[in-house]
């Protein structure tokens, strides 16, 4: 009897052992991030930004309006071309697009306190595109500040052939030259 | 007619011009010359390493990851632990992984541990190679391959027997492991010049009678002992990630920097170098900065000269005048030969850059794996020439300007 009940403590504080490790991104209001990867005339493309930037809110949405307006956002982030403009040159179609909204709440659910607390909330989405013509891929233009008008920077990463780039896009100058 | 006057003009005055002329074209060299050791300097830093998909080590900052496990400099906050390593390697969209191990030093320079795939997957300037300039890669527990600035700082050779030390700047030294030379990489410009490469496994030898950073005071284990032990590693500092197609790249970055077990950060070498160049970068361009002062400079002394030449040619001016000249062709001789001048100094300039390019381009390779290519000039250094010669221009409209205003009434009073 005694064993087994140390058994059922030690069985017990196995949650609380697994939860030891504890970490978070980043998060910064305002800063979004695109990362592009091209490898012949596939391009995969992921964005994430934070829910203050596309919605203009982080809790979680529970009015109609609110939770339309996380419907609707997402809805935009799954038209890649409208928000990342590609060159025509290029000739890129959208193969998958999908747009999510997700929650730190989403990583420990059965936690209960932290419900309460003001936590942060990011959209992320990932594309895959195929491009008849890779080449004409020199630059990217960003509708993406006109659909969020407090998206305020872009954060793109480019991996090509020849190796990692990075840069930064802001509202004021919404083009990327890549420079190749 | 105003040219051939302009041009005897200058002829007349041979001494001065040319020390002008000379001024102008050694601030041009210089300036063309900052500019070719600027972009020069970039595009060797960031061909250190290429080929490499992801780095991996302990979760610091990406600058700091790249400087300690490419650039040699600093140390690791941290290491990776073997079960980690294995734990990436075996995930399907790893292509190729090399760890590196650091931590010893051999005299001034580092060694690093690694695995043979290291000669095989370490590229620099756009995917080149490392190549053995003498003796072979490698292949016993004992055996070092030496990068080419170790090899010429301390006279090594091939089958030369080296001593590796414990840590950094250390004078305890470990005597017992007999580790000998058993090749020599060729140049490559970059930090791999100045590191001794050996086994991973080597590295555990090295330390086997070693416990809390201390030998173990009376124990020294025999060499063929430790060939027999198991030297797996426990950790690695960094490591060296291929991915199988670049389309991953991003999500085995994400994978690995979520990794729960550990705290590990995989950054994208060309990015992190991207970052690093944007803090040394500053020095550039103030050195750029410095040159373009050198260039004003030079072109102020231009205008110094005129104004004195022109008290020297009060009469002169007053002939032309009495001639029939009117002011504005004095001003338009005097612009015309302060612009021939600059002209002049800048070609000389172009002409001293690469006078000077032949003759340091092969010592800057040697000594500082600074690699200069000699093109042919391009648009850029024909904006600079013009940019000189149109200020040049608008620098001698001052005393031209003196000179339209005054020479009659200057002339042709007798002073003397």
């Amino acid at each position: 009897m005694k064993h087994a009940l140390s058994l059922i403590a030690l069985v017990a504080a196995m949650p609380a052992f697994a939860e030891d490790t504890r970490q978070l991104d980043a998060h910064e209001h305002g800063v979004g991030a695109l990362n592009i990867a091209i490898e012949g005339t596939t391009v995969a493309m992921e964005f994430h930004a934070p829910g203050a930037d596309i919605v203009g809110f982080e809790y979680a949405a529970e009015s109609d309006a609110d939770l339309a307006a996380i419907e609707a956002a997402v809805a935009t982030l799954a038209a890649p071309l409208d928000l990342f403009a590609l060159p025509d040159a290029a000739a890129c179609t959208v193969t998958t697009a999908q747009a999510e909204l997700e929650s730190e709440e989403d990583h420990d659910e059965d936690d209960a306190e932290h419900a309460e607390e003001a936590g942060h909330t990011e959209f992320h989405a990932a594309y895959m595109l195929t491009c008849d013509n890779p080449e004409a891929l020199t630059t990217i233009s960003f509708p993406y500040f006109e659909s969020f008008p407090n998206a305020q920077e872009v954060e793109v990463q480019i991996i090509t052939a020849s190796g990692a780039q990075a840069f930064e896009v802001e509202r004021d100058a919404p083009v990327l030259n890549m420079g190749r | 007619m105003i040219f051939r006057l302009a041009i005897a003009s200058l002829f007349a005055r041979t001494l001065t011009v040319s020390m002008t002329v000379l001024a102008i074209a050694l601030s041009v060299a210089l300036f063309l010359g900052v500019e070719k050791v600027r972009t020069g300097a970039k595009a060797s830093f960031a061909d250190t390493i290429s080929g490499t998909d992801l780095i991996v080590g302990a979760r610091s900052g990406s600058v700091q990851l790249l400087l300690y496990s490419v650039f040699r400099i600093g140390n690791a906050t941290n290491n990776v632990t073997w079960e980690s390593y294995q734990d990436i390697a075996a995930r399907p969209d790893v292509e190729w992984i090399v760890p590196i191990s650091l931590g010893d030093s051999h005299r001034q320079f580092r060694v690093m541990g690694t695995t043979p795939a290291f000669f095989a997957h370490y590229k620099y300037r756009q995917g080149r190679a490392l190549a053995v300039a003498d003796g072979v890669i490698m292949d016993d527990l004992f055996d070092t391959v030496i990068g080419a600035d170790v090899a010429a700082t301390l006279g090594y050779s091939v089958d030369d027997p080296i001593v590796v030390a414990h840590g950094l700047a250390s004078f305890t030294e470990h005597k017992d492991q007999p580790f000998r030379v058993s090749g020599i990489l060729e140049k490559t410009g970059t930090p791999v010049d100045r590191t001794v490469i050996v086994s991973l496994e080597a590295i555990e030898a090295i330390h086997v009678d070693w416990q809390s950073g201390a030998q173990i005071p009376g124990q020294s284990t025999p060499v063929d002992v430790i060939r027999q032990m198991d030297l797996t590693p426990k950790a690695v500092t960094a490591a060296l990630v291929g991915v199988e197609s670049p389309l991953q790249t991003f999500a085995l970055q994400r994978a690995i920097n979520e990794y729960r077990q550990e705290p590990l950060l995989a950054i994208l070498p060309g990015v992190a170098l991207q970052e690093l160049w944007g803090i040394v970068g500053i020095a550039e361009t103030a050195l750029l900065a410095v040159s373009a002062m050198v260039v004003v400079t030079a072109l102020i002394g231009m205008m110094a000269t005129i104004f004195s030449s022109l008290n020297e040619r009060r009469r002169e001016m007053a002939i032309f005048r009495a001639m029939g000249a009117r002011p504005a062709t004095i001003l338009g001789m005097l612009v015309l030969e302060a612009m021939v001048m600059a002209a002049v100094g800048a070609l000389f300039g172009l002409l001293f850059l690469y006078l000077g390019l032949i003759i340091a381009q092969p010592i800057l390779d040697s000594a500082f794996g600074l690699w200069l290519p000699i093109d042919a000039p391009t648009l850029r250094e024909f904006w600079v020439i013009l940019a000189v010669i149109c200020a040049g221009a608008i620098v001698s409209l001052v005393p031209a300007l003196r000179a339209y205003r005054m020479s009659v009434a200057d002339g042709m009073m007798v002073k003397t």
